[in-house]
C-alpha cells in the first residue's frame, strides 16, 4: 500500500475506499493516455493534408486570424490553473475558495468554446484547409463541452455541499479530463496556428 | 515417471446452485463471470455468422466462373462482412471473454476494478453487431474489412456508414475494457504476486490492453473522417477535390497492424499456461515470454506501412521492411521458449494440448510467410493475392482460433463445472487441423501463380486448387459445429469437473468450479512460481487446494474403471 498516492486525509478511508480511489486515478490516467491519440490522429491527418498541398495555406486561401484563438487559449490555460486551485482548496476544506476558483474556471471555458464557435462559423469555405480546421476545432469543442459540463455537475454538487476533505473524487476527476482539454486544445493550436 | 495420464476429475456435484445459467446471460450484470459468459456465447454467434457467410464464398469460388451470388456486388459484401465480422466481433470479442473471466481469477481478486463500466463495455457490442448486419437492408458495404476509398466513400452503400458506426462502438467497447484491464492488473494483484508472478496470460492481456489503449483511438480518428465524408460532404479521401486516399490507408493501419496483435496476444497468453500445465514443466524462460509480448506492442506501432508497400512512396521501403522483419524476432522468442517448455515434458494429448501443439506449428508457418511478405520485392508480386490471404489465415486461425480452442478445452471446466468430452475434442481436432490446413496452405500457391483475392470470378487454370480449398473449407466448417456440440452437451452430461481438473498452480483452480459469485473464500495466497510443477512444494500446494475445495481425481469406486490420476509430485 505504500505506493498510494495519498494525502494525509485519505489515511481515514477504509481499504475499500482507498483501492477504489486508486484504481480510478489509474484509469483516468490511462484514459488521457488513450484518448489523446484520437488528437495526434487528427495532427497527423492535418500534417499529411498539408504536405500534399504546395503551400499551406493553399495558394489563394486566406490563412486564419490568429489573435482571438490566441486569446481565447490563454483563457483557456488560465481556466486549467483555477481548476488546480479549486481541486486543491477543496482539498482542504475551503469550499468557497474552491467555489470562487471553478466558477471562473467554468466562466473562462465557456468563452473559448464560444470563440472557437465563432472562428468555426466565419472560416471562409476553402476545401481541405477548412475542412481539417472545422473538423479539428469541432471535435476538440465536443470534449470541452462535454467536460465542461461534468465540470459545471460537480460545481451544483459542491454548492449543495456533496463533498468532503477526505471524499471529493469527482472533484479530482473533473479536474482531470479539463487538464486534458486544455493539453488536447495547446496541441492543436500549436499545428492550427503556429505551425 | 514412464506413464503419464490425465488426471480424471471426480463426481462430486459442487454448486449446482450458484451455476450460471442462459437466462442469466440475457440481463444486466456486472459480475465478471457473467460478462465473460456474455461475451463468450456472443463471440461464438458471430463466429457461425462470419463462417456461414464465408461458407457462401469458398462456394462460389468452386467454379471460374460467377454463379451462385449472381453478381459482384453479394460476393463483394459476403466477403467484407465476413472479414468484419470474425475479426471485430468474433477474435476481438473472444478474447474479451477469456479476459474478463479469467484474470479477477487469476489475481485472486473478486472482480474486475470497474465492474459497471465492464458490463457497458458489454453491452455496446450487441447492438453494434444488429447495425453490421442491417446494413444488408440499406445497402451492405462493399469495401472488406480495410475499407479502402475510393470504394468505402464512392461506391458502397449505407451499409459503409453503418459499418463505420458499428466499428466505432466495437472500438469505444474494447478501449473501456482495455482500461479495465490495465487498472486491475497494475492495483490488483494479490499480496506476493509482483508483475514477474503473474500468469502469463495475464501478462499477454496486459500487452494487448496496452495495444488497445494506444492504437485503437487511430481507428476512432479515422473512422470519423470516414463518416464525415459519406454524409457531411467533406472530401478527405476524394482526390478529385484535393483529397487523398493514402491517407486512410496510413492511419487504418496505424491501429490495424497494432491490431492484428490484439487478435493474436491473449491467445499467446493461452498457449503458455496451456504448454506449461499440460506437459508438467515449469515454463521455459518466463521473463523472455512476458517481456516480448511488451515488444511486440512497441515495435507493433512501427510497422504500418508493410501493408502499403504498392502505394508508398518508394524510399519509405527499405524502413519498413527492416522493422516488419524486427517484429519476427520478439515472437520467435517466444516460440523457442514453448518448444523449450515442451522438450523431455510428461506431455498428455488432451484436446487442449492438441490445440496449442496445432498453433505451434500453424503459426509458425504464418510467421515465416509474414517475413516473406516484408521482403518488398517479394510482396511487390504478391501483395493483393491469396497468398496475402493464406498469410493472414495462417496466423488468424492457424494462430487465434486454435489458441481460442485450447483456451475453451482447459478453461471450460472452471466456467461451468464440468468436463468437455475428451473422444469429441481429439475428433474435433483431427478433423479440424488437415481441414485448416488444406483450405488455407494451397492458397499460397494461388497466391503465387496470381490469383488476386476479392474475386469472383477467376482463371480456369486455378479451378483444380480452388476446389481442393473449398471442399476443404466445408469440412473446417463442419467441424465447428462437433466443438460446439461438445460444449452445449458438456454442459448437461459432462463430467464434474471438480475445482483442478488439470492439477495447475495458478490461482483461478484454487476456487470451486464455477466459482462462487465473490470467487473466493477468503484471501487466497498464490503459489510463488505459477508453472513450479515437479516440486514438493507444488505437490503441497495442490494437495491443500484439494482439502480445501474438494478433490479434483475420480472417487474410489469410480477409480477401478479409470486410469489412476496424476502421479503425486508433480
Ligand atoms: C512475423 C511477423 C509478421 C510479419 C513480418 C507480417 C507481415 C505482413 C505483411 C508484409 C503483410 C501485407 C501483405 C500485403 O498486403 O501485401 C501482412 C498482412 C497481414 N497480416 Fe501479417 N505479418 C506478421 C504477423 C502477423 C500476425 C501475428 C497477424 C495476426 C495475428 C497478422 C495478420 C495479418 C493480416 C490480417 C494481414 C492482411 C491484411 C489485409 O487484409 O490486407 N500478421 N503481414
Ligand atoms: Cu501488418
Amino acid at each position: 500500500m505504500a505506493v498510494l498516492n495519498q494525502n494525509m486525509y485519505e489515511r481515514e478511508l477504509t481499504r475499500d475506499e482507498l483501492m477504489a480511489l486508486r484504481n480510478r486515478r489509474t484509469a483516468v490516467t490511462v484514459f488521457q493516455i488513450s484518448w489523446i491519440m484520437v488528437f495526434v490522429c487528427l495532427i497527423v491527418v492535418n500534417l499529411q493534408i498539408r504536405s500534399n498541398s504546395p503551400s499551406w495555406p493553399p495558394p489563394g486561401v486566406q490563412g486564419l486570424e490568429p489573435i482571438l484563438p490566441t486569446v481565447a487559449t490563454l483563457g483557456l490555460l488560465m481556466s486549467a490553473l483555477l481548476a488546480r486551485n479549486g481541486l486543491k482548496a477543496i482539498g482542504v476544506g475551503r469550499q468557497s475558495a474552491f467555489a470562487s476558483n471553478w466558477r471562473a474556471a467554468l466562466v473562462l471555458g465557456g468563452a473559448f468554446v464560444a470563440i472557437m464557435a465563432y472562428e468555426w462559423t466565419t472560416v471562409q469555405f476553402s476545401g481541405q484547409f477548412s475542412s481539417i480546421f472545422r473538423v479539428m476545432v469541432a471535435y476538440h469543442a465536443v470534449h470541452a463541452v462535454v467536460i465542461g459540463y461534468v465540470m459545471w455537475r460537480v460545481y451544483r454538487t459542491a454548492q449543495a455541499g456533496g463533498y468532503t476533505v477526505q471524499r471529493h473524487w469527482p472533484v479530482e476527476g473533473a479536474a482531470k479530463l479539463w487538464y486534458f482539454v486544455v493539453v488536447a486544445w495547446v496541441m492543436f493550436y500549436v499545428v492550427l496556428y503556429i505551425l | 515417471m514412464a506413464t503419464v495420464t490425465a488426471p480424471l476429475p471426480g463426481a462430486r456435484v459442487e454448486n449446482e446452485g450458484q451455476r450460471i445459467r442462459f437466462a442469466d446471460l440475457l440481463r444486466w450484470s456486472v459480475d465478471h463471470k457473467v460478462i465473460g459468459l456474455q461475451y463468450f456465447v456472443t463471440s461464438l454467434f458471430f463466429f457461425v455468422v462470419g463462417g456461414g457467410l464465408v461458407m457462401l464464398v469458398r462456394w462460389e469460388l468452386l467454379t471460374p466462373a460467377l454463379d451462385l451470388t449472381g453478381s459482384g456486388t453479394t460476393y463483394n459484401q459476403l466477403f467484407s462482412i465476413h472479414g468484419t465480422v470474425m475479426i471485430f466481433l468474433f477474435i476481438i470479442p473472444l478474447w474479451g471473454a477469456f479476459g474478463n473471466y479469467l484474470l479477477p481469477l487469476m489475481l485472486g481478486a473478486k472482480d474486475m476494478a470497474f465492474p459497471w463500466l465492464n458490463a457497458f463495455a458489454f453491452w455496446l457490442i450487441p447492438p453494434a453487431g444488429v447495425l453490421m448486419i442491417l446494413g444488408w437492408f440499406v445497402g451492405q458495404t462493399e469495401a472488406g474489412w480495410t475499407s479502402y476509398p475510393p470504394l468505402s466513400t464512392l461506391f458502397s452503400g449505407d451499409g459503409q456508414t453503418l459499418w463505420a458506426i458499428s466499428l466505432h462502438l466495437l472500438g469505444l467497447s474494447s478501449i473501456l475494457g482495455a482500461i479495465n484491464f490495465i487498472v486491475t492488473i497494475r492495483n490488483m494483484r494479490p499480496a506476493g504476486m509482483g508483475y514477474f508472478q503473474m500468469p502469463l496470460l495475464a501478462w499477454a492481456i496486459l500487452a494487448q490492453a496496452i495495444i488497445i489503449v494506444m492504437a485503437t483511438p487511430f481507428l476512432a480518428g479515422a473512422l470519423t473522417l470516414l463518416i464525415l465524408d459519406r454524409v457531411a460532404g467533406t472530401s478527405f479521401f476524394d482526390p478529385a477535390n484535393g483529397g487523398d486516399v493514402l491517407l486512410w490507408q496510413n492511419v487504418f493501419w496505424f491501429y490495424s497492424h497494432p491490431a492484428v496483435y490484439i487478435m493474436v496476444l491473449p491467445g499467446f497468453g493461452v498457449i503458455s499456461e496451456v504448454l506449461s500445465i499440460h506437459s508438467r514443466k515449469p515454463i521455459f524462460g518466463y521473463r523472455a515470454i512476458a517481456l516480448s509480448s511488451l515488444a511486440i506492442a512497441l515495435v507493433g506501432f512501427t510497422v504500418w506501412a508493410h501493408h502499403m508497400f504498392t502505394s508508398l512512396q518508394p524510399e519509405l521501403r527499405i524502413p519498413f521492411m527492416i522493422t516488419s522483419m524486427i517484429i519476427a524476432v520478439p515472437t520467435g522468442i517466444k516460440v523457442f521458449s514453448w518448444l523449450g517448455t515442451i522438450w523431455a515434458g510428461k506431455i498428455r494429448f488432451t484436446s487442449a494440448m492438441l490445440f496449442a501443439l496445432g498453433f505451434l506449428s500453424m503459426f509458425v508457418i504464418g510467421g515465416i510467410s509474414g517475413v516473406m511478405l516484408a521482403a518488398v520485392p517479394f510482396d511487390i508480386h504478391v501483395h493483393d493475392t491469396y497468398f496475402v490471404v493464406s498469410h493472414l489465415h495462417f496466423v488468424l486461425y492457424g494462430g487465434s482460433v486454435f489458441a481460442a480452442y485450447a483456451a475453451i478445452y482447459h478453461w471450460f471446466p472452471k466456467m461451468t463445472g464440468r468436463m468437455l468430452d475428451e473422444r469429441l475434442g481429439k475428433i474435433h481436432f483431427w478433423i479440424t487441423y488437415p481441414a485448416f490446413f488444406f483450405t488455407f496452405f494451397p492458397m499460397h500457391l494461388l497466391g503465387m501463380l496470381g490469383m488476386p483475392r476479392r474475386v469472383a470470378v477467376y482463371a480456369p487454370e486455378y479451378q483444380a486448387l480452388n476446389v481442393l480449398v473449398s471442399i476443404s473449407s466445408f469440412i473446417l466448417g463442419v467441424s465447428t459445429f462437433i466443438a460446439l456440440y461438445n460444449m452445449v452437451r458438456s454442459l448437461k452430461v459432462g463430467r464434474v469437473a471438480g475445482p483442478n481438473p488439470w492439477r495447475a498452480l495458478t490461482l483461478e483452480w484454487t476456487t470451486s468450479s464455477p466459482p462462487p459469485p465473490h470467487n473466493f473464500d477468503g484471501d487466497p495466497v498464490p503459489f510463488k512460481n505459477p508453472y513450479g510443477f515437479g516440486t514438493e512444494a507444488a505437490h503441497l500446494y495442490l494437495e491443500a487446494i484439494e482439502s480445501h475445495s474438494g478433490p479434483s481425481a475420480p472417487p474410489p469406486a469410480v477409480t477401478t474403471a479409470l486410469p489412476e490420476p496424476a502421479p503425486s509430485g508433480d
